[in-house]
């Protein structure tokens, strides 16, 4: 038996996680695709397939930010900051864009849909 | 692969080793306290004693052995795999508290009670020793630092353990991504297999966006909804169809490359490449669907 399984929410930690905590780990898990991305793609290669090829291409793109053989703490700290931005545009974008509220079902402003 | 001592891949490694070890942790106390509750009180304080210390013996017994069954090719592809099944079981949500397997009944004797907390401990700590022992890229000190971390979590270290992952449930999430993240790189380091990732740099990409959907699985698929919820299966099974071309390519000396083939088998082949798995995957659905309303239709009937 696991440690871990002592505790109800750690048990079941896919479905106990936060939403903050699930965004982190997210962008982790991105990172390290990402970097793997960059492992599969040989900058030598981008290099003379030429730069205009590496300036349009995904994975050279990768190369060119040197995500090759990122370390774990790179990936931490790169996650990190990817769940920050994301959080950060979230806010931004829900004070500029604030969501619609449904009319109430009696409300005159309902419009009624028939199909 | 020696690391260099604290260069940033070196506290990777070991930040790696914290993790792993925090949410493979067995529990040992439980394990003690199940198989002593029986004995005499004054044996049992000598079963707590030589319990932890040969449970710790075989950790290290186990951990000095890794290194070098990691290093016997073919090893470290099986025990990438065997890492990716240990993130997705770890994972998986569990209903209700598991049953202890390990002790069937309290033991007798003090001799039977330490057997059975160091059989126990030697089966709870596999995946942790072999998770460490890739993590840690056959450096010694790093083991030996994965082992001084691990044996105040046997002896002590449990109620804090709890409580950090019962506060922070995703601590268990990052130990699942590590855990995948580190079984990617063992299949990638596999001796056996370096020359042909050289020569097939893609498919490292492939490997580890396999290894994650396989992993993560229990994850992703408690946010899918019923309708999506296949795509746990099918996504691995196309991402496993295209490696295996790229795999077959290199067996059978066959182009499944279009921009490289010249002839029209390889024109073929690299369409069933591409779009070869549909008729399976439509079958799948076919069948689940299937299923779905079978069970459906019995749930509804009398009984």
């Amino acid at each position: 038996m696991r440690l871990i399984h002592r505790s109800h929410r750690a048990a079941n930690a896919v479905r106990t996680v936060s939403p903050s905590g699930e965004l982190f780990v997210t962008s982790i898990v991105i990172c390290m695709i990402l970097a793997s991305f960059g492992d599969a793609v040989d900058p030598n290669w981008i290099g003379e397939a030429g730069l205009e090829f590496a300036f349009f291409d995904f994975g050279g793109e990768l190369s060119v930010l040197a995500m090759r053989h990122w370390n774990l703490l790179e990936l931490l700290l790169a996650g990190s900051v990817m769940a920050a931005g994301i959080m950060v545009l979230r806010i931004v974008g829900g004070a500029c864009f604030p969501p619609l509220d449904p009319a109430a079902p009696g409300g005159v402003e309902k419009v009624p849909i028939k199909l | 692969m020696e690391l260099e001592l604290f260069s940033g891949a070196f506290f990777s490694a070991l930040l790696a080793i914290i993790l792993i070890d925090l949410v493979l942790a067995g529990d040992n106390a439980l394990i003690i306290g199940l198989v002593a509750r029986n004995l005499p009180k004054e044996s049992q304080n000598k079963v707590i004693f030589w319990g932890t210390f040969g449970a710790i013996a075989i950790r290290a017994l186990m951990a000095i052995l890794v290194v070098y069954i990691l290093a016997v090719p073919g090893f470290m592809l099986v025990g990438g795999l065997a890492l990716v099944w240990i993130a997705r079981k770890l994972l998986t949500p569990q209903e209700n508290a598991e049953e202890n397997h390990l002790v069937k009944a309290p033991a007798a004797s003090f001799a039977a009670a330490v057997r059975t907390i160091v059989i126990a401990d030697a089966v709870m700590g596999i995946d942790n020793v072999l998770a460490i022992g890739g993590a840690s890229h056959g450096s010694i000190l790093l083991i030996l630092i994965g082992l001084a971390i691990s044996v105040p979590i046997i002896v002590w270290g449990s109620q804090l353990v709890i409580k950090l992952v019962d506060r922070y449930p995703s601590v268990i999430l990052i130990g699942g991504a590590v855990l995948c993240w580190t079984a990617y790189t063992m299949i990638v380091r596999e001796p056996m297999l370096v020359a042909w990732f050289e020569a097939h740099p893609a498919s490292k990409l492939v490997l580890a966006v396999l290894a994650f959907s396989i992993a993560l699985a229990p994850w992703y698929a408690e946010r899918l909804s019923e309708s999506m919820k296949p795509l746990t299966v099918l996504l691995p099974a196309i991402l496993i169809w295209m490696l295996g071309f790229e795999v077959a390519s290199s067996f059978w000396k066959v182009q499944t490359d279009y921009l490289m083939a010249t002839t029209q088998g390889e024109y073929l082949l690299d369409g069933l490449r591409w779009i070869g798995w549909l008729p399976f995957a439509a079958l799948f659905l076919w069948v689940r669907e299937r299923l779905v309303l079978r069970n459906a239709r019995l749930a509804r009937s009398p009984q």
